[in-house]
């Protein structure tokens, strides 16, 4: 087995694998993140210019607008949504988001919470994880 | 979650294809927040609006209105993307008009109440105390909860309107009482608060309260809920805040023991350079604007009342455009009581069942917006093509009328 790095909550149920990309502030896809590209464009974010495309993205909590959900459906309309999150508290717009993307385009974005900022603080930028929501574990790759 | 018989029988498509597609995501919703069963809603209030919805937010709600659902509930509506009556005036390019008339038709078909506000609890859905609801629109959940004390989660787009069809929404969150308690305390001990004061508060509260749901003391007695409103909104902007506890206002908590049901929680005093600080943020310029934005959230007519009389005798300098957002309700008022010829005399203009946030700002041509907005300022800086100032309405309207 490969280093478990941190255990947590599946909220929606599946497995991923990509490269890591962290925030360590409150995020939303509202007006956050532009989701003709998947890059994020807030500047009271500390991930600005990244892409959330494919990336097992972690942040504590969400913030604002009731409206980030159907910004996440977008996303994953115009297939530049992230490959899992991964959240501290439980942040409905990302566990809503993932639950129609599943309903409506039939992606898989597995949805995780209860895990600490500092559980993930020391990763370097770009490290590869494999996550499973089942078992509420994310893993080193290599 | 438990689903009892006839639930599970939606679930199964006997009682048609919309209310299943409706309890198939309150179902896997539930599952996924720990939700012991589905309880019944006396409201809802949802999302239409296409800046936000985009085009897979057309294709869902034309699916649920197309396949025979209907809400089980009264509904209202936030805000649509373009003035309903005017939007040719205000430039909106016909295509991205049309994409918000699809949904204007697919919720009118769903049998909700045409209010397009933000303020629905001052217009047309009126919760009291204990009431449980399913609202989407963060300032007002947060409204609902800390003013009316009724329950509702920030419920987002999608599951807004299969909770509405259902009439049902899973019990977690807000709607248990263990998850109401104040968990962290804010001692406010500023006299002679401004507008702006309010909303920066508010976004203090917001960024610092984080996860926990706070306390806050020290308003003054003379606080309206207009004021509270704008607080109320900054606070869900800055963070995710669903319910503010204030002494003397929420039901059943007048000091912080109560608030946090005898737990001792941190305490953090608000200063005003802690609102200082929420200014020098929130204010990236100080150019001169493209345009003023006020009514984020929507104004009522007595703001209306307040925004008329600084703009007595007054006239919007050149280079600039202002509107001010509310309700179509509040407009008709402001209309009759000659409200509107007053602001509409000073060079600006009121929109109706839109707003700022929600409207194609960018593509409307407007590079610098002003506001006295913590919630405009917050989303519009988040997008990062805009640059946003941040006043109060009085320093605002003497730095562009004359």
């Amino acid at each position: 087995m490969k280093q478990l790095l941190t255990k947590g909550k599946g909220l929606v149920m599946g497995s991923a694998a990509g490269e890591t990309l962290v925030s360590q502030r409150a995020f939303t896809f509202a007006h956050g993140v532009d989701p003709s590209t998947g890059i994020v464009t807030d500047v009271r974010s500390d991930i600005r210019g990244s892409n959330v495309k494919g990336k097992i993205l972690f942040y504590p909590f969400g913030k604002g607008s009731t409206t980030a959900s159907s910004w996440f459906l977008e996303t994953v309309r115009l297939g530049n949504n992230p490959a899992a999150v991964v959240t501290e508290a439980v942040d409905l717009s990302a566990v809503i988001g993932s639950i129609m993307a599943k309903v409506v385009y039939g992606k898989d974005i597995p949805v995780m919470s209860g895990i600490p900022r500092t559980a993930y603080s020391s990763l370097e930028a770009g490290a590869e994880v494999f996550l499973d929501a089942r078992r509420g574990e994310v893993r080193m790759k290599k | 979650m438990h689903l009892d018989s006839a639930q599970e029988k939606m679930l199964r498509g006997d009682l048609g294809e919309a209310s299943q597609f409706a309890m198939e995501i309150i179902s896997k919703v539930g599952d996924a927040v720990g939700a012991d069963e589905l309880v019944p809603i006396r409201s809802a209030h949802v999302l239409a609006h296409y800046s936000s919805l985009h085009d897979a937010g057309v294709e869902v709600l034309e699916r649920f209105a197309d396949s025979g659902g209907r809400f089980a509930v009264p509904t209202s509506v936030d805000p649509a993307s373009v003035d309903l009556q005017s939007w040719k005036s205000f430039g909106i390019p016909e295509n991205y008009a049309r994409q918000q008339f699809r949904l204007c038709d697919a919720y009118a078909k769903l049998g909700g109440m045409r209010c397009w506000t933000c303020v629905q609890y001052q217009v047309c859905n009126f919760p009291k105390e204990g009431d449980v609801v399913a609202w989407a629109e963060s300032s007002a959940v947060v409204f609902a909860n800390s003013v009316l004390g009724a329950r509702s989660n920030k419920i987002t787009a999608g599951m807004d309107i299969a909770c509405a069809i259902l009439g049902l929404t899973p019990r977690f969150g807000m709607l248990r009482d263990e998850n109401r308690r104040a968990e962290i305390a804010f001692e406010l001990s500023l006299k002679g608060l401004t507008d702006l004061d309010f909303r920066s508060i508010g976004f203090f509260v917001g960024r610092n309260a984080g996860a926990r749901v706070p306390f806050l003391d020290g308003l003054p007695r003379s606080v309206t809920s207009d004021q509270i409103k704008h607080l109320g909104a900054a606070a869900a902007a800055a963070g995710p805040v669903t319910m503010i506890h204030f002494p003397g206002i929420t039901p059943g908590s007048n000091i912080v023991a109560e608030a946090s049901g005898g737990e001792k929680v941190e305490e953090i005093e608000i200063t005003r350079s802690s609102l200082s600080d929420i200014e020098s943020d929130l204010n990236q310029t100080s150019e001169f604007p493209d345009l003023v934005a006020f009514g984020v959230p929507h104004l009522s007519v007595n703001e209306l009342g307040e925004l008329s009389k600084l703009l007595e005798g007054r006239k919007l300098k050149k280079g600039t455009k202002m509107y001010a957002y509310t309700s179509s309700q509040a407009y008709d008022m402001a209309e009759r009581t000659g409200i509107s010829a007053t602001i509409e005399g000073a060079g600006v203009r009121l929109s109706q069942g839109t707003d700022a946030e929600i409207s194609p700002l960018k593509a409307l041509g407007f590079d610098t917006v002003l506001t006295n907005s913590a919630k405009l300022a917050e989303i519009v800086s988040s997008e990062g093509e805009i640059k946003v100032g941040y006043a109060s309405q009085k320093e605002i309207i003497d730095r562009v009328t004359s």
